[in-house]
């Protein structure tokens, strides 16, 4: 892969970057650029698609409505014009980040999206927490040794886990705590405020109260990222575990437990960041069915139901945050690689 | 997996209709797990072909005076539903369904998604940039939201969900064809296919796809995996198959009513998703071994 003449000719390339100062900007502004075709791609699908979908002005009215009222609805909100017209003012509208009304409420969209967006993060946040505490033990304790049968036996079991779907995970776990045992309650999320008043204003911000609620969504949730994460981190150890500079610690003297922790384990997370960055973009679309199925007020949730009652400035709102979250993930995640793999932070780049 | 051991594999698969088969060879290979997938797989294949034979009710037909009939008793095997329907028979409806749309999806996604991956890889170009950016664009949302989107739009029913999965979860194979089909085209005998006057389209498909076959299959398994619970999960929300359509996904979503009641509503689909889904992963698990050194099936 590397012959003489390449590696000159990266000489000659990094030589130049260097004299050029936007040269180490270049992969974030390329970066940038497929974010802004994306985001125009999404939008002008998705402006066309959910149009051809049904009229807006039947589900505003209802459909017992009469057709003098649809038309003064058309009018009211620019739907009796040609279509290409009406794109032009919405994408006109989405420069100047209007993304419209909520046609269901008449909320500003894109302030429905984000008053929707904590209770995501935060179950996100949460589920990913309980996955990578569970996972990582785990999958170093199944890696050190993956021959010995209580290992083969646990890690058979994490298999099958592996592929029960996140939903089939949360009806069960509903099943068994909720009604079953009574022992933890099944929907919902409570909201309060921290009132913060001065001088000048008088802020209400809203926070999250813990309660016993998280416990099955984010678990549910947990359960479901957990196997992979797990299985990921004990094939990484096991291969670290084979490698030389292994036998070579182990030569000195090492411990096993010690050539586990300190060598063996920090190669393995490497691989297991990747995944995690994966899960955790996957997620920002909001875990769809778990946050339906336990009435969680997310973003998830909110596309299910703005979908079903056609509310498109809310679902062109939602595809373009959704899209600029996994993005933002995507590149903390690259990013993060930089810190953690030596060997990317001494190529400089 | 740039470098999958061919051989093996190869010779399985290629050798299958023909005479010289090995059995021999199969012996060597088949470890546990491997014999394990396959007879379940062949198990489920059964179900969803013999399906009506072995059906012990009429899947649609209810008896109101049966309803909730815990599992075992009455001629219900796994117990009737909230209309007294039989839960087996509706979960052998459920697998044809299932596996009826996932396959059919994953042929359009191996289709699809192989001739874009080759297409991108053949050379550098226009098409490339394009095809990056579709599959960019697909990659930045979890598949389920486009799904829901998409299907929101274009209604419920088999052939909308089949073409909805199919048109738009090739990414994976669109992938992994362009990875491993770029270092194929530098390879000499293509550079000596092109030169002898090979077509552009014959060289894609009969010379660079052959040699991306393998890791095709374990795919094919594991995405198989993916349409299941795709498919299931946008039935469950009431967006995939339609209403009283016995599918696993229509059948849990039933379920949650009748949750203190009839338990066992939600244990049959559930666990007939959870068999679906394994056996398919094994199925990849067992294919990917067999195509690379034995033993290391952990890690795929």
């Amino acid at each position: 892969m590397s012959s003489a003449s390449e590696v000159n000719n990266n000489k000659i390339d990094k030589s130049l970057n260097k004299a050029n100062l936007i040269g180490p900007f270049i992969p974030f502004i390329q970066q940038l650029t497929r974010l802004l075709v994306l985001l125009f791609m999404v939008t002008t699908l998705l402006f066309f698609m959910l149009r051809l979908a049904g009229d807006p002005a039947l589900v505003l009215a209802g459909n017992d409505a009469s057709p003098e009222q649809l038309a003064a609805i058309r009018a009211q909100y620019g739907l009796d014009k040609p279509l290409l017209i009406q794109y032009f003012n919405y994408m006109l509208n989405l420069l100047q980040g209007d993304f419209g009304r909520s046609l269901a409420s008449g909320e500003p969209a894109m302030g429905k999206v984000l008053t929707m967006l904590p209770a995501t993060l935060l179950i996100a946040g949460l589920a990913m927490l309980i996955s990578i505490l569970i996972a990582i033990p785990l999958g170093a304790w199944l890696g050190f040794k993956p021959e010995r049968p209580d290992r083969r036996a646990v890690s058979g079991i994490i298999f099958v886990f592996q592929g029960v779907p996140g939903f089939v995970t949360a009806l069960i776990f509903i099943q068994v705590f909720a009604v079953n045992l009574r022992l933890l309650p099944s929907l919902g999320m409570e909201w309060g405020t921290i009132e913060y008043i001065n001088l000048f204003s008088n802020l209400s911000i809203p926070i999250p109260i813990p309660s016993k609620t998280w416990i099955l969504p984010s678990c549910s949730l947990a359960w479901f990222l957990m196997p992979s994460l797990t299985r990921v981190v004990a094939a990484n150890t096991s291969e670290a575990m084979r490698e030389d500079y292994i036998r070579t610690a182990r030569a000195g003297g090492a411990s096993g437990k010690s050539v586990l922790w300190r060598h063996a384990l920090p190669n393995a997370l490497l691989g297991a960041a990747a995944l995690i960055g994966t899960q955790f973009a996957f997620l920002m679309g909001g875990a769809v069915i778990t946050e339906t199925i336990f009435a969680w007020p997310g973003i998830g949730w909110l596309l299910i139901e703005s979908t079903q009652t056609l509310d498109f400035p809310v679902v062109q709102a939602l595809a373009f945050c959704i899209a600029i979250l996994v993005f933002i993930v995507n590149a903390i995640t690259e990013l993060s690689f930089q810190f953690l793999d030596p060997r990317l932070r001494s190529k400089g780049n | 997996m740039s470098n999958v051991k061919l051989p093996v594999f190869a010779g399985l698969v290629g050798d299958f209709g023909s005479k010289n088969f090995n059995w021999d060879k199969i012996r060597q290979v088949a470890n546990p797990e491997i014999v394990v997938a396959f007879t379940l797989f062949a198990i489920l294949t059964f179900i969803a072909v013999f399906g009506q034979f072995i059906q012990t009710h009429d899947p649609m037909q209810g008896d109101l005076l049966k309803r909730f009939t815990p599992p075992g008793s009455e001629g219900y095997f796994l117990g009737s539903d909230h209309l007294g329907r039989d839960l087996w028979s509706r979960m052998v409806d459920g697998l044809q369904w299932s596996m009826a749309c996932a396959m059919t999806a994953n042929l359009l996604n191996l289709f699809i998604g192989s001739t874009l991956g080759l297409l991108a890889a053949e050379k550098p170009g226009m098409l490339r940039i394009i095809i990056n950016q579709l599959v960019y664009t697909l990659q930045s949302f979890p598949g389920l939201v486009i799904l829901i989107c998409v299907v929101v739009v274009v209604g419920q029913g088999f052939t909308t969900l089949v073409m909805t999965l199919g048109l738009l979860s090739w990414v994976v194979y669109m992938r992994v064809v362009y990875a491993e089909a770029s270092s194929l085209f530098q390879r000499e005998y293509v550079q000596a296919a092109r030169l002898a006057g090979v077509s552009r389209w014959s060289i894609m498909f009969g010379h660079v796809l052959p040699g991306v076959r393998a890791s095709l299959f374990v795919i094919f398994a594991f995405h198989f995996a993916g349409l299941l619970i795709a498919e299931s999960a946008l039935s469950f929300l009431g967006l995939g198959a339609p209403l009283g359509v016995p599918t696993w996904g229509n059948m849990l979503a039933e379920s949650r009513q009748y949750m203190i009641r009839a338990p066992w509503m939600l244990i049959v689909p559930a666990g007939a998703i959870v068999t679906a889904v394994v056996t398919m992963n094994l199925v990849g698990d067992g294919i990917a071994s067999l195509s690379r050194k034995k033993g290391r099936s952990i890690d795929v």
